[in-house]
């Protein structure tokens, strides 16, 4: 399974890009989820220690990608979900086989303990932001699963 | 002018508009066409300061334009009149006590509001109360004594604000707004899992007069600033970080995406009890010796809680599987969400201003790991 997730082309710019396009291809389910207001930085490290950075922007009822950035700083975001490429590769996996995560890849059961994802931020209210959009931010990455099919 | 009134069997006195003192003679001139438009004549409306909507509709933000927009620190009136309208000298006196903006506001608040109407969501609709599992009798009981607890501590959450709320000046009315939407919030809370408990075919739990005692300080709460840092900030704090261990650990999606509802929704009042308690000191730096008494005590009890079989066994069976499984493996999931809850806790108390690490004052056994106490500050966990 992770080497579907592979060929999806996760991590890239463009992989969020579509997860972005896919999971606001139902403007009405994100009006039902309600306005959410959040920079959120998505920080992979890479076997080797290298660390890539993906902005997501929640605006209102929009969910945008900002793409990849070198210097995370630029982006500004207010909080950051951060962890190893096998736990992302492995949620990734996990909503492609089941449509949805499950029950130990949801965002909150792999980030809950800090590991192995982990959210950082400077000020609690953004990490708090964190929990505010808990279902927006689970049915955005719930629509990794598409962005496989799309691909695959 | 001042009459008597008997209202039922009461006699009052009072300076209050009856048939008495209503001009009569208006109707018959206005039936004339001879209007009075006193009311258009001496208006100080802001003629032509127009509310643009903003790309999500019409926000508090958006219509908080010119005089409108000015929320006064202290408001020379106590009246239920919208705050930037034309006021009748003679309008009577609603009692308020809470008259100072800082007692109440958060910079937040307006934003907050938004999101909770536009965020709502229905325990009857939403959930999906018919993909609910036949569950281990084990597991059924413990989610069944979660929720127990969930809706008994819940609904104090609605009553708090609900107390306060008419004491609150109407110039203040997006505080007030927010403060609504909370009510709601907390009935669908207490809502859902009173139906959680009955779903399942478990039934209620047990109600622990430990839990009870917590929920009476924050209702007998001598201020607004007592009970809302009580509240928002110590309780709800810890309840966020319940709901987040309670999605882990819910046996079911159903009840998963009961917690991340619940989530959503509690953050938010946590968001606005951090805000206001920093807006609180800002403006009045010398109350902070105070909001430590209140946390010192509202701690205090709510660590009773971290030793009460009620709240502490049914996460650890949930976490375990079983009850076999939990009696095996300990409380060992218990302990990280006490570290947790603490230090976000403690983290949220450094935002609001309010420094709390180093100075809690509980048990070695429940601070240890965290930087609660004076111990963990010399050793360096606080940095
Ligand atoms: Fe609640
Ligand atoms: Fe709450």
């Amino acid at each position: 399974m992770i080497a579907v997730v592979a060929a999806t082309g996760f991590p890239s710019a463009e992989w969020f890009a579509s997860l972005s396009a896919h999971a606001t291809s139902d403007p009405e389910r994100l009006r039902t989820l309600g306005v959410a207001d959040f920079r959120l930085a998505v920080e992979i490290v890479d076997t080797d220690g290298k660390v890539r950075t993906f902005g997501v922007i929640f605006d209102g009822y929009d969910i945008t990608s900002a793409g990849e950035f070198s210097d995370p700083e630029v982006f500004g975001s207010e909080a950051t979900l951060t962890g190893p490429i096998e736990a992302w590769q492995a949620m990734v996996a996990n909503i492609t086989e089941h449509g949805a995560a499950d029950g130990l890849h949801t965002l909150n059961a792999l980030s809950i303990a800090d590991t192995p994802l982990k959210v950082v931020a400077d000020d609690p209210m953004g990490r708090d932001k964190f929990f505010r959009y808990a279902e927006t931010l689970q049915t955005l990455f719930d629509a990794s699963g598409l962005v496989a099919l799309a691909r695959t | 002018m001042v009459h008597q009134l008997r209202i039922g069997s009461r006699l009052i006195e009072e300076d209050v508009v009856t048939i008495a003192t209503v001009d009569l003679g208006y109707i018959e001139r206005a039936r004339e066409g001879k209007f009075d438009l006193g009311w258009l004549r001496d208006s100080h409306a802001e003629w032509g300061i127009r509310a643009r909507p903003s790309r999500v509709g019409l926000t508090l933000r958006d219509i908080a334009v010119g005089s409108y927009g000015e929320v006064p620190d202290h408001p020379p009136k106590r009246t239920m009149a919208p705050r930037g309208c034309d006021v009748d000298p003679d309008v009577p006196d609603m009692g308020y006590s809470i008259n100072d903006k800082a007692e109440v506001w958060s910079d937040n608040v307006m934003e907050l509001y938004e999101e909770a109407v536009s965020r709502q969501w229905s325990a009857t609709r939403d959930i999906e109360w018919t993909e609910l599992p036949e569950l281990d009798a084990d597991l059924e009981h413990a989610m069944c004594q979660l929720a127990t607890v969930l809706s008994e501590v819940e609904m104090v959450a609605a009553d708090f604000p609900a107390k306060w709320l008419w004491r609150i000046n109407h110039d203040f009315v997006e505080a007030k707004m927010f403060l609504c939407t909370q009510v709601m919030d907390e009935a669908r809370h207490t809502e859902v899992f009173r139906k959680r408990a009955l779903a399942g075919g478990g039934g209620l739990g047990k109600a622990k007069a430990v839990v009870e005692q917590f929920l009476k300080v924050i209702l007998d709460a001598q201020s607004y600033d007592e009970g809302s840092a009580l509240m928002h900030l110590l309780a709800e704090g810890l309840v966020l970080s319940l709901f987040r261990a309670g999605e882990l650990l819910s046996p079911s999606p159903v009840e998963k995406k009961i917690f991340r509802l619940c989530m959503q929704d509690e953050a938010r009042h946590v968001a606005y009890g951090t805000m206001h308690l920093r807006y609180r000191l800002e403006r009045e730096p010398a109350l902070a010796p105070d909001f430590h008494a209140y946390l010192d005590r509202g701690e205090e009890i709510i660590a009773a809680l971290f030793a009460t079989p009620e709240v502490v066994e049914p996460t650890a069976i949930l976490a375990a599987g079983s009850l076999k499984a939990a009696e095996e493996m300990g409380v060992g999931v218990s302990d990280i969400l006490r570290t947790r809850m603490i230090e976000e806790y403690l983290a949220r108390c450094d935002r609001a201003g309010l420094p709390r690490r180093g100075r809690m004052r509980l048990p070695e056994i429940i601070l240890a790991g965290t930087s609660g106490g004076a111990e963990a500050c010399v050793e360096g966990v606080a940095s």
